[in-house]
């Protein structure tokens, strides 16, 4: 599968979109929207430090929308010859409710200024064949640099496809991908000694860039089942917390940025409602989304309702400036339009949320809150749950470490306790240095102060 | 689809296993006085794996015709032969098993094909528009109802041949409650394997909706519990968390060959006389537990497979290659979620068998300690070390259930929470239905037992 048969297809696949919409407002069925999803990949799977599997899948899936006299109906098929029942299936469902809102619609076209090209053609030479060498150097850096790291499981994949989306009020955006990425989990294993598993992830547009970051992620992934390898309980205290970038962005950062989605506010399920222009996080933290950054993973130029995309301000030094919208919960919160942050794929109705998150980076070097005085706890990962209403989130540190005068000591059975909205107001200080998480998302290290750390033995 | 899938595979010598699977997905969700989202979601394909030149090969195809998975085992040929040169630990065989031959229809399909979308409209409208009513401190209700649809059908060159198919419907209610400025959710959730009738049998509609908005409106009222090494009392719905997540995962075959705290430990004692622990295919004690399977994606009829009995870890769970290696017969665990989808080693239903004591015993008998209860997420290591959130601990004071504080996350180390278990009621129930556990893909299934008094580490103040 290379550019030009992807690229004949997306073709193909427009005409027919189209014509399945035509055909379906013919028969009375207005507002239609056909969001497509179609990937080829070949992949190379690891456990236990050996190959394991090598797969070709290919498949187009299809989420149909249809919205009648303010009701709406969904469909996910990846049946291509039944595309046409399926509008009508929705459109049965639409009919059937007795609830409409009539703010439901879908958006009009607007004109897409981003145009990306993510699909590097040096990748139309590559197969299966490639990812097979790249599992094979990654055995080898496990054999000779981390010969106690178990490899539990691990993916090396080739994938490209298109994602393309054709409205009866004439939205029609398409967009090509191709990318080479890898993962890998595991943990360390010294006798009857396990350490707690860790994992990390690379992906790059070109093979160059792929092999560089992928490296750098394998030896961090290395590095952080070592460092859990040998973990000691410790006994619990209230003080400082170190995140680094992948703590910032899967644990913290997500409960405040859900409280900025458009449907939370208007079911009055968001702590954020009635904000704007307020202050709501510490001065030090800014935060903007941009998916117009050309050369970026994330990066579109128009959102899950072919709507453009945009870079907009989510808090300038604490001061909180805007929440995401999608056309229907625009329309609710009585704007104009949406802001082009309708979320999601063919396997979803619009959400609403931001593309590519971006955190302002500090005036801290990181290194200095490796050596803070007292004691602070660095928070590799958190194993937990968190409440979205009440923004309480609480969990299991993983491959944490206690530092102490200077001194890194791995850590296990250790719970922190908190609240995300408090803890925006307990940012202490952020660092310079951050990482592009997922060659996408710009984040820096934050410290933070006041929180509950509870272990199992006695001071 | 059997007899396609037998045509395909006429002329192959090697190892070759096609798996077709259709798969619908319904969901309904009001919330606010309307539906707000109504979705069918229909996915169809072949999964073909192929052992080759001692290794795997996989691939999938939507396109259900003999002319796509003929040119899908080539694929996968291709994709073996490829990989083979660099695995070292090659597959020499699969084991013999006990394939299942057949068809297996599930039950209550007919049931749910003969209720409308309207019917199933009506169901989370009433539910939401009743439950909004019940006091002005909810902010929100939600109320969902879902439904999967499978049909499969697995064939292989060495001899499964079986049709099966199921239903698994699912009833959520999530309610959130202000006051003051303070924001607290409550969630209670229902998922069987089997017909409505099934699904409403333990608690009916209402009384699911019912538990959700006390909850987020008791808990307005609540603070955090102190953390430490406490005692607790666990519910059904936590005893199901705590043996899935602490105990499942290490024990499958493939995590244990990694290097899981289970590896060795066959024939040890990991837990209290009054542990025995089983993960079975079918739905124990009564019908309807959410992660029954008539037949495993490898094609194998599944066992009831005793983990841990009285104490003394007795078995991992097994596909087809692990059980080779282990010199054991499957123990039908094998399962994909979708057709493109390798399968894994995965749990079904997952169970303490239950006890002689009571809850009211056991709450008698502890002098200061946590009542848990409200199951929410859980995650395990390979240490052993895991966690699981719940809803709300109520403080036991001299044998007395006393306050209600905000249930947090409760940790500890697997095997340690099973040696520490000194009381196991005779009460037992299946109450992970609506759940997922997650492995690189989903699997739908279902964990439960009795109550059980242990120690754990319960993260506060």
């Amino acid at each position: 599968m290379d550019r030009n048969s992807i690229e004949k297809r997306l073709n193909d696949q427009k005409d027919l979109l189209s014509n399945l919409v035509k055909k379906a407002k013919t028969n009375g069925i207005d507002q239609v929207e056909i969001y497509s999803s179609y990937g080829y990949s070949e992949d190379v799977s690891l456990e236990k430090n050996d190959l394991n599997n090598c797969t070709a899948t290919e498949e187009n899936m299809f989420g149909i929308r249809v919205i009648h006299e303010g009701n709406q109906g969904f469909i996910i098929s990846n049946h291509i010859p039944s595309l046409y029942q399926s509008i009508e299936e929705a459109y049965s469902l639409a009919k059937s409710q007795s609830t409409p809102d009539f703010d439901l619609g879908l958006p009009e076209p607007e004109s897409i200024q981003n145009h990306f090209n993510q699909y590097d053609e040096s990748l139309d030479r590559m197969g299966i064949e490639d990812l097979v060498n790249s599992a094979k150097e990654a055995l080898g850096w496990r054999n000779d640099l981390y010969s106690k790291v178990n490899i539990d499981s691990g993916d090396f994949s080739l994938s490209k496809g298109y994602k393309l989306i054709v409205s009866s009020k004439g939205v029609m955006a398409h967009e090509l991908g191709a990318e080479l990425s890898a993962s890998v989990m595991g943990m360390g294993v010294d006798g009857d000694l396990v350490g707690s598993f860790d994992y990390d992830s690379a992906s790059g547009f070109d093979k160059n860039q792929f092999q560089t970051l992928w490296k750098k992620a394998f030896m961090n992934f290395g590095d952080k089942c070592m460092g859990a390898l040998y973990a000691k309980p410790i006994s619990g205290f209230q003080g400082k917390v170190l995140l680094p970038p992948d703590a910032v962005y899967s644990f913290f950062l997500g409960l405040f940025i859900g409280s900025l989605n458009g449907t939370s506010l208007r079911k009055g399920k968001s702590k954020m409602a009635g904000k704007l222009g307020e202050k709501v996080a510490s001065s030090l933290l800014s935060i903007w989304d941009d998916p117009t950054n050309n050369g970026l993973m994330g990066s579109t130029g128009f959102d899950r309702e072919g709507l453009p995309t945009s870079k907009k301000s989510v808090l300038t030094e604490g001061v909180l400036n805007t929440y995401f919208y999608n056309t229907f919960e625009a329309k609710k919160a009585g704007l104009p339009k949406s802001n082009g942050s309708a979320s999601g794929g063919a396997q979803s109705l619009p959400g609403c949320g931001p593309k590519q998150l971006q955190i302002a980076p500090g005036t801290s070097t990181k290194d200095e809150f490796f050596k803070l005085p007292g004691k602070t706890l660095f928070v590799n990962r958190i194993s937990g749950t968190k409440d979205g209403a009440s923004g309480d989130f609480s969990g299991v540190i993983k491959g944490g470490y206690l530092l102490e005068n200077g001194e890194k000591v791995p850590v296990r059975e250790v719970q922190i306790v908190g609240n995300a909205f408090e803890a925006l107001n307990q940012i202490e200080a952020i660092s310079k240095e951050g990482e592009l998480l997922g060659e996408s998302s710009f984040v820096p290290y934050l410290l933070l102060d006041g929180f509950t750390i509870t272990g199992v033995t006695e001071e | 689809m059997r007899n396609l899938l037998k045509e395909c595979l006429a002329e192959e010598s090697g190892f070759v296993e096609l798996r077709y699977h259709h798969k619908e997905s319904r969901s309904f969700f009001a919330e606010r006085g309307r539906v707000e989202s109504t979705a069918l979601r229909k996915r169809t394909g072949i999964g073909v794996r192929v052992l080759e030149a001692g290794t795997w090969g996989f691939a999938s195809t939507s396109e259900i015709s003999k002319s796509s998975i003929q040119n899908a085992i080539q694929v996968a040929k291709k994709a073996a032969r490829l990989s083979s040169a660099l695995r070292k630990d090659k597959i020499p065989n699969l084991p013999k098993a006990n394939f299942a031959i057949g068809d297996f229809i599930g039950k209550g399909i007919e049931d749910f094909r003969n209720r409308t979308v309207e019917e199933k409209l009506k169901l989370v409208l009433d539910i939401q528009n009743a439950a909004a009513k019940q006091s002005t401190k909810l902010q929100s209700v939600g109320c969902g109802y879902s439904e999967i649809y499978e049909e499969k059908a697995i064939v292989t060159t060495d001899g499964a041949d079986s049709f099966f198919s199921m239903i698994r419907p699912e009833f959520r209610v999530s309610a959130v409650a202000k006051e003051d400025g303070k924001m607290e959710s409550g969630s209670h959730s229902i998922g069987v394997t089997g017909g409505w009738d099934c699904l409403f049998r333990s608690q009916s509609p209402t009384e699911i909706s019912d538990e959700a908005c006390k909850t987020a409106v008791d808990l307005l009222s609540s603070s955090l519990p102190d953390g430490g090494l406490s005692t607790v009392i666990l519910s059904p719905s936590i005893v199901g968390l705590l043996v899935h997540e602490a105990i499942g995962h290490t024990v499958e075959a493939d995590f244990v060959l990694s290097g899981s705290v289970a590896q060795g430990k066959i024939g040890h004692r990991v837990g209290s006389d009054l542990v025995t622990l089983c993960d079975s295919g079918y739905s124990e004690y009564y019908e309807g537990a959410g992660g029954s399977i008539p037949v495993d994606d490898e094609g194998i009829i599944p066992t009831n497979t005793v983990i841990i009995k009285n104490g003394i870890l007795s078995s991992y769970l097994h596909n087809r290659e692990t059980a080779e290696r282990f010199g054991v017969a499957p123990t039908g665990s094998a399962r994909a979620w979708e057709y493109g989808d390798v399968p894994l080693i995965r749990m079904r239903n997952t169970f303490l068998v239950p006890g002689d004591s009571s809850l009211e015993e056991m709450i008698a008998n502890t002098k200061d300690g946590y009542y848990l209860d409200g199951a929410k997420n859980g995650q395990a290591d390979a240490t052993g070390e895991f966690m699981f959130a719940v809803q709300k601990a109520y403080r036991i004071q001299n044998g007395k259930i006393t306050d209600l504080l905000k249930g947090v996350t409760v940790s500890g180390l697997a095997f340690d929470v099973l040696q520490n278990i000194d009381m196991v009621s005779k009460e037992f129930k299946w109450d992970l239905g609506s759940g997922h556990c997650g492995k690189g893909q989903p699997a739908k299934v279902d964990a439960g037992g009795p109550y059980v008094r242990t120690k754990v580490l319960l993260g506060g103040k």
